[in-house]
């Protein structure tokens, strides 16, 4: 240790405060690799965690929740439940649950704009039972029927106080109530969520006009040692009295059900950012390359007076962990500054497309910390092996005399080689089915094909160079001529660049295929007038509905000519919810709404059999397709169809059954809307109609088509706001990537540029050179970037995509886009080059650094 | 305990619900069922077990029932305790819910419930179910042995001077206990005698009481007593309020009044954890006869966990003037733990 101690002391510490600047650049550099890798982990959690707030309620976890699997439970099971029970002493909690808004006219026709909250109701007198392991209002004093209780944090955030009165969107209407009192967070207590309003059971079901009904049923049923097999014994019995009516449901199973909704979405963005990760690591490669050339002639001292070429190795990478670690640290504390506002953008996808997600900011817990810092050192380690190789392997008396044969790697037709290989390797991947688990699908051979494509594409890119020719002029002669015999520097700064272009292609191929996919089945399913839905559904998972009285008299407007409700409900399938949704067939029919992928047969609605059609990610998810019969729950019992045809939908990737509008009303017992489409009469103005709708039904939202469009777009859009991030940094990681690998190759060359200086070079002359090989290097990578990512846009839109969501998309390749990302990169890429010419003209031979 | 709801009759109206008056005809098993038009109800159950093991419990299982003030709904409150004699072990559980799915009282027979604890009866014998705090079951089946009593003249008790302040009071002074007390690990088959009070009423106190003590007792030699008097404030019994009752063999009663037996409070406890001071060894002297109740434990409070009123329920021997054990007793005293009215009020 005490040599490597000198080494760490007299080269790397003295190199790091003669050179402070290089060294904050590649500090930061280094941070910022693993920043985006540390912020879209915690952003990702945090919007987890607020989505598991979501279903949380008052208490400590629960022993068992009892759902329904279609629709709502009645409450006289609880009696037959408690029957079933005795004499052990369980606690039955049942639960009602509606999503409320705030009642705020000015953005209600934004989708998602407003915080969505949880109206809970449970019977606050059964609650004072649990006095000591719940948290419950402070005082029932001065308090009335139908008031509703918030923890003290949310009556701060919303500065409330008791007595006020809160107006806020339920269902159609909009509501005026009032705040009983607080509810104080006490020690050892969950605090109340910051989202839950709640109200005694018997009030909400009067409000809701959903008397006898309840949503979920919480019990509690904790071992003890006169009871030591309660928990087990409970689930028993409920079980066994179930009949199809309910599922038991452990804690493990709700956050299970969590996790699969969103897994697929959260299993991107990691993905994405260990591709961040990957090309972070070429940048550390380059970055430590670029130490070992500047110091070769000290390496060489001290093999000269005795170090092993372990010793130096061990040096090598003993600093390389210390630039991890410092670079780890910093690049946590950056990356979660970047969560703080990757998580708004997070939870917005995740409550668009899941559900809701309460969080707003990300915490940062020291495992983070600990996986932050390992994940920089080991990356450091990774990318240091070969330089510190290098370097122990650099000869002494070459190094001094600055004649060092650098090392080259291996034969360049030996690495394309390999690139092909692993090419063919990723074609042969992309064909694997997705891995299954529950409703979860997981493309992993895709994603393993993509990984093996860029390592590929990267190895192979290096090729490239050697087509290039070497031009007459002089200066050209000097930039050119290191092209055509292209050092492992300059293969390493094309594999970088090509991973970046190809990453950057890929996605924005996708993404304009979804774009015009998505517009393309907008534009066909929305092509009413007028939109109508309760302006408290603001996520997937709200359960505002417009009732039923509300679409009859909109109906008998004058202005209206047609009406169309969908009606929705949730239902659980063996492997996750999905929805049921209930239609006038023939108003979709007339007006040609359904993107149909397998037509049905005409009027299948009018048969007596039991048909349906289901969406193409219900298909996927279940594996089942026209012609195959489904037994879906629903509120009287468990029915069987025949499915007769299939459509895309975009809208979610749950999956849904859609049957007549009749057929609904007779298994759910309802026919509340969860969306309205207006037809208008000739002559009729829509946005008057929709300026008349929205002040005589101030609960609702209103939308014309062309804003119903724009914000289904925009919601779209939002979705991939993280991945367009994403892509910046893989882009502004290549170009410094590049930027170093060329002050790497300069300093390698100082006796050279002396030289050519002498022979007559100008400065502006060698920035010359510099920048046409830096433009060599941009033009190689951008072309093996382009067009490997050509492929990989093919293979997250038809694999990808197809095996994840199930969804079918059009390709759609953005010419535009890509032509302005490649000429940046080059434009960039040459500057950069130019700006290190200039600055390695200005480099003596015998400086230090 | 007992008599806890009816403290919130003091200041409300209750003219919209029957009142105890004499010469009510009852009917079986109808009558042992809920009355809800009358304000409040409840079903009380005390007890002494005795196990296969050689231990000795005290229990207590009570059952009540409140209209609101429009008599639409009712709440249903239900205490249950048990004192293991040998440990000192005193467990209690304190419940409330509205009626509905987890709480009711059927009106056509005997079937009370609040959550999982039950009391049912089936021909002559009734069922008991209750757990405390899931560290404790008890599964009783209680037989009378002695006829149902009525007490009172003309089956209305009075509890003040005001002819409102009253209630039909039926009792089983002695019931032939079966079953199985589970506590910890441990199964006790047991066997013992209980008592069992159904009282009826819509307001039966009276401005100025503050509190009241009352007490059941079953002697060796097969008759019972019971004995309860109205606390005023002064800490003096209210005479109307207060009374004396001898159970011969038979199951006949004979009241006698304030002024033909005395109460002698006794040496007082204080409680570590309400602090109130409860005088727990009372003496009462009537007819010549000496009863020395001397509670099994000292530690027998109830302290309210729902809805935060204190008092004491124990288990007593009941001794003679020359300390000998003539029978078994259960011991009430309520309204010493502060105001016991304001705080209702406050509530």
């Amino acid at each position: 240790m005490g040599d490597i101690g000198i080494i760490l002391r007299q080269c790397a510490l003295r190199h790091w405060r003669l050179a402070w600047r290089q060294q904050a650049l590649l500090l930061l550099i280094l941070a910022l690799g693993t920043a985006v890798h540390v912020a879209m982990r915690l952003a990702n959690q945090a919007a987890m965690e607020g989505f598991g707030k979501f279903t949380e309620t008052l208490t400590r976890d629960t022993d068992w929740t009892l759902r329904a699997p279609a629709g709502p439970l009645r409450e006289e099971w609880l009696r037959e439940m408690r029957l079933a029970l005795d004499p052990l002493p369980v606690t039955l909690l049942p639960v009602m649950e509606a999503t409320i808004v705030p009642a705020i006219s000015s953005s209600q026709t934004t989708i998602g704009s407003l915080p969505t909250w949880r109206l809970v109701g449970m019977d606050l007198v059964a609650l004072q039972n649990l006095r000591s392991s719940i948290s419950l209002p402070a005082s029932m004093e001065q308090t009335q029927d139908g008031d509703v209780f918030a923890g003290e944090a949310m009556a701060k955030a919303q500065r409330w106080k008791p007595g006020d009165v809160i107006e806020v969107v339920i269902n159609d209407e909009v509501a005026a109530l009032r705040l009983g009192s607080l509810i104080p967070t006490l020690p050892n207590l969950p605090a109340p969520p910051d989202n839950l309003l709640l109200m005694d059971l018997p009030a909400l079901q009067k409000r809701l006009q959903r008397n006898g009904e309840v949503d979920r049923i919480e019990v509690l049923a904790p071992n003890s040692e006169t009871f030591p097999t309660l928990r087990a014994e409970t689930r028993e019995r409920m079980e066994k009295i179930a009949a199809g009516r309910w599922q038991v449901l452990g804690g493990e199973d709700r956050r299970a059900l969590a996790d699969g909704m969103t897994a697929a979405f959260r299993l991107n963005l990691t993905i994405l950012s260990l591709l961040a990760l990957l090309v972070g690591c070429y940048l550390m490669f380059q970055a430590l390359d670029g130490v070992v050339i500047r110091r070769r002639e000290e390496i060489a001292i001290l093999r000269s007076l005795g170090m092993t070429a372990g010793t130096i190795r061990k040096a090598f990478l003993l600093e390389a962990a210390l630039l991890g670690l410092l670079a780890g640290l910093a690049g946590v504390v950056i990356g979660w500054l970047g969560a703080q506002t990757a998580v708004k953008g997070v939870a917005a996808t995740m409550t668009a497309l899941y559900g809701a997600s309460s969080a707003s900011s990300a915490a940062l817990p020291a495992s983070e910390w600990i996986i932050g810092v390992a994940l920089s050192i080991a990356t450091s380690l990774v990318a240091a092996w070969l330089p510190a190789s290098t370097a122990a392997s650099v000869p002494p008396a070459q190094a001094l005399g600055r004649h060092a044969v650098v090392w080259q790697g291996s034969s360049p037709w030996r690495a394309e080689f390999i690139g092909l290989l692993l090419a063919i390797a990723a074609v042969l991947l992309s064909q694997l089915p997705p891995w299954r688990s529950g409703a979860m699908r997981i493309p992993l051979g895709a994603y393993l094909a993509a990984l093996t494509w860029l390592l590929g594409a990267s190895l192979l890119a290096g090729g490239l160079l050697r087509l290039f020719r070497v031009p007459s002029q002089a200066i050209a002669t000097v930039a050119f001529s290191h092209l055509r015999r292209p050092s492992l520097r300059h293969r390493f700064a094309v594999a970088a660049l090509t991973s970046a272009v190809a990453m950057t292609t890929g996605m924005a191929i996708m993404i304009a295929s979804f774009d015009g996919t998505m517009r393309s089945w907008i534009n066909r399913s929305m092509s009413a007038d007028i939109y109508l839905s309760s302006a408290g559904a603001q996520s997937a998972s709200s359960t505002h509905q417009i009732r039923s009285i509300t679409v009859e008299a909109i109906r008998a407007l004058p202005e209206v000519s047609e009406i169309a409700s969908v009606n929705y409900a949730v239902v659980q399938l063996p492997d996750g919810p999905s929805s049921i949704l209930g239609s006038d067939m023939a108003f979709a029919e007339r007006h040609d709404l359904h993107a149909w992928l397998q037509k049905p047969p005409a009027d299948w609605w009018q048969s007596d059999e039991t048909l349906g059609v289901m969406n193409e990610s219900l298909a996927t998810r279940l594996n089942r397709g026209v012609g195959d019969t489904l037994e879906v729950p629903t509120a009287i019992g468990v029915q069987r169809l025949r499915i007769v045809g299939m459509y895309a939908d975009y809208g979610n990737e749950r999956g849904s059954v859609l049957v007549p509008a009749e057929r609904f009303r007779e298994w759910f017992g309802h026919s509340d809307a969860w969306r309205v489409a207006l037809m208008l009469k000739p002559g009729s103005d829509e946005e008057a109609m929709s300026k008349k709708l929205q002040a005589s039904y101030p609960g609702l939202s209103v939308f014309t088509q062309s804003h119903l469009r724009n914000e289904a777009l925009r919601i779209f859009r939002q979705t991939f706001a993280v991945t367009y991030a994403l892509e910046a940094v893989g882009v502004v990681v290549a170009v410094a990537g590049l930027g170093l690998a060329l002050a790497g190759l300069m300093l390698d060359r100082r006796s050279d540029l002396t030289t050519l200086r002498a022979m007559g070079f100008s400065k502006r002359d060698l920035a010359r050179a510099c920048a046409m090989e830096g433009f060599g290097l941009g033009l190689a990578g951008v072309v093996a970037g382009g067009l490997s990512g050509l492929w990989l846009g093919w293979l997250l839109i038809a694999r990808v995509n197809k095996q994840a969501f199930g969804w079918t998309l059009s390709f759609s390749f953005p010419w535009m886009q890509v032509l302005v990302l490649c000429i940046a990169v080059l434009l960039v890429g040459t500057l950069v080059a130019a700006f290190v010419g200039r600055w390695s003209s200005t480099l003596k031979s015998e400086q230090e650094e | 305990m007992k008599r806890l709801l009816a403290f919130l009759l003091l200041c409300t109206c209750c003219s919209a619900f029957e009142q105890a008056k004499p010469g009510r005809v009852f009917e079986f098993p109808r009558d042992q069922g809920s009355h809800p038009e009358f304000r409040t109800e409840w079903w009380y159950i005390t007890g002494h077990l005795d196990s296969d093991k050689g231990r000795r419990f005290g229990f207590q299982i009570t059952f009540f029932r409140q209209a609101a003030e429009d008599g639409t709904t009712h709440l249903h409150l239900a205490h249950s305790a048990l004192l293991d004699a040998a440990t000192g072990r005193f467990l209690h559980q304190e419940r409330l819910h509205r009626e509905g799915w987890d709480a009711f009282a059927s009106t056509d027979k005997l079937d009370v419930r609040n959550g999982n604890w039950t009391l049912k009866m089936n021909g002559e014998s009734m069922t008991a179910k209750a757990t405390i705090h899931s560290e404790a079951l008890l599964d009783l089946t209680l037989t009378p042995s002695k006829p149902l009593v009525f007490f009172g003249k003309e089956g209305v008790s009075r509890k003040g001077a005001s002819e409102q302040a009253a209630s039909h009071y039926l009792t089983f002074p002695r019931i032939a206990v079966t079953g199985s007390v589970r506590v910890g690990s441990e199964e006790h088959v047991v066997n013992g005698q209980a008592w069992m009070d159904h009282e009826i009423s819509s307001s039966q106190l009276d401005e100025g009481q503050v509190g009241w003590d009352w007490a059941s007792m079953q002697l060796n030699d097969g008759t019972e007593v019971m004995v309860y008097r109205m606390r005023r404030a002064d800490g003096s019994s209210d005479p109307h309020g207060t009374t004396l009752a001898w159970i011969d063999k038979a199951g006949a009663v004979r009241h006698i009044g304030s002024d033909a037996f005395t109460w002698t409070a006794g040496e007082k406890w204080t409680s570590p954890k309400t602090k109130a001071s409860y005088p727990i060894r009372p003496v009462i002297e009537a007819e010549g006869k000496v009863f020395r109740l001397v509670p099994l434990k000292e530690e027998q409070e109830l302290h309210g966990e729902v809805t935060g009123l204190s008092y004491w329920e124990g288990a007593c021997d009941v001794q003679d003037a020359d300390g000998k054990v003539i029978g078994r007793a259960f011991l009430e005293l309520a309204g010493y733990s502060g105001d016991l009215t304001e705080h209702l009020r406050g509530r």
